[in-house]
């Protein structure tokens, strides 16, 4: 079954490498939040295998200054994507 | 005016995200009440904090005030002393071209001399 992962604290919370160590494919992450800062480390396309998804949610990023920080295998999301991003995985996961 | 004799200076160290959490707004509302009652201010923002100062934030997405503008204005509170740490900085690769203007890029070492110089230092 598919999992979606969120995350919602900054990358001090060491919150990412916990997550991507269970990992299945076809699973995805989504930063909301304080998570949202994760977009700015280096490497973070590095951390994740191609069938992993992994996305943003806009208003977030927005809010703290991070829109043109989002890396180009980020998808970004508004509210209305989170909602259909929760129903087309079988689960969730908060990382918190 | 403050009599000089009650006049302190007074350190704020600012460790947390702007939104997720309460911290960065409650340390801000102290240390603009701090200036306005004639305190000599200085704002240190380190870990976390820095992302506070990230230019671009338009907070009213998320139903919160934008703080980023907040700290764009503590210069007219009187509040000029504004550090942020740069190993902080790096740590999270910020570049200091992204942060608000007027903000000094200081090391620990200058930062353990604010602490060392002021009367009183608040650590949130």
């Amino acid at each position: 079954m598919s999992c979606l992962h969120t995350i919602n604290k900054t990358p001090d919370s060491k919150l990412l490498p916990l997550c991507v160590s269970v990992l299945k494919p076809g699973d995805g992450i989504l930063f909301i939040e304080d998570g949202i800062y994760h977009c700015a480390m280096t490497n973070l396309d590095t951390k994740f295998d191609t069938d992993i998804r992994v996305f943003t949610l806009q208003e977030d990023a927005a809010a703290r200054g991070m829109l043109k920080r989002n890396l180009a295998n980020i998808e970004f999301l508004n509210y209305r994507g989170f909602v259909e991003l929760c129903c087309k995985y079988d689960k969730i996961v908060s990382w918190f | 005016m403050a009599n000089d004799t009650l006049k302190k200076s007074v350190t704020f160290i600012s460790r947390h995200a702007p939104y997720g959490v309460n911290n960065a707004r409650l340390t801000l509302d102290m240390a603009l009440a701090s200036a306005v009652f004639g305190q000599n201010v200085s704002y240190v923002f380190m870990q976390d904090g820095i992302y506070q100062l990230l230019k671009n934030q338009h907070a009213d997405g998320i139903h919160s005030k934008t703080l980023g503008k907040a700290l764009e204005t503590l210069s007219l509170y009187g509040i000029d002393e504004v550090c942020v740490d740069a190993e902080s900085l790096a740590e999270r690769n910020i570049q200091s071209s992204e942060l608000i203007k007027d903000v000094q890029l200081v090391s620990r070492v200058e930062i353990a001399k604010l602490i060392d110089e002021a009367d009183a230092v608040f650590n949130l």
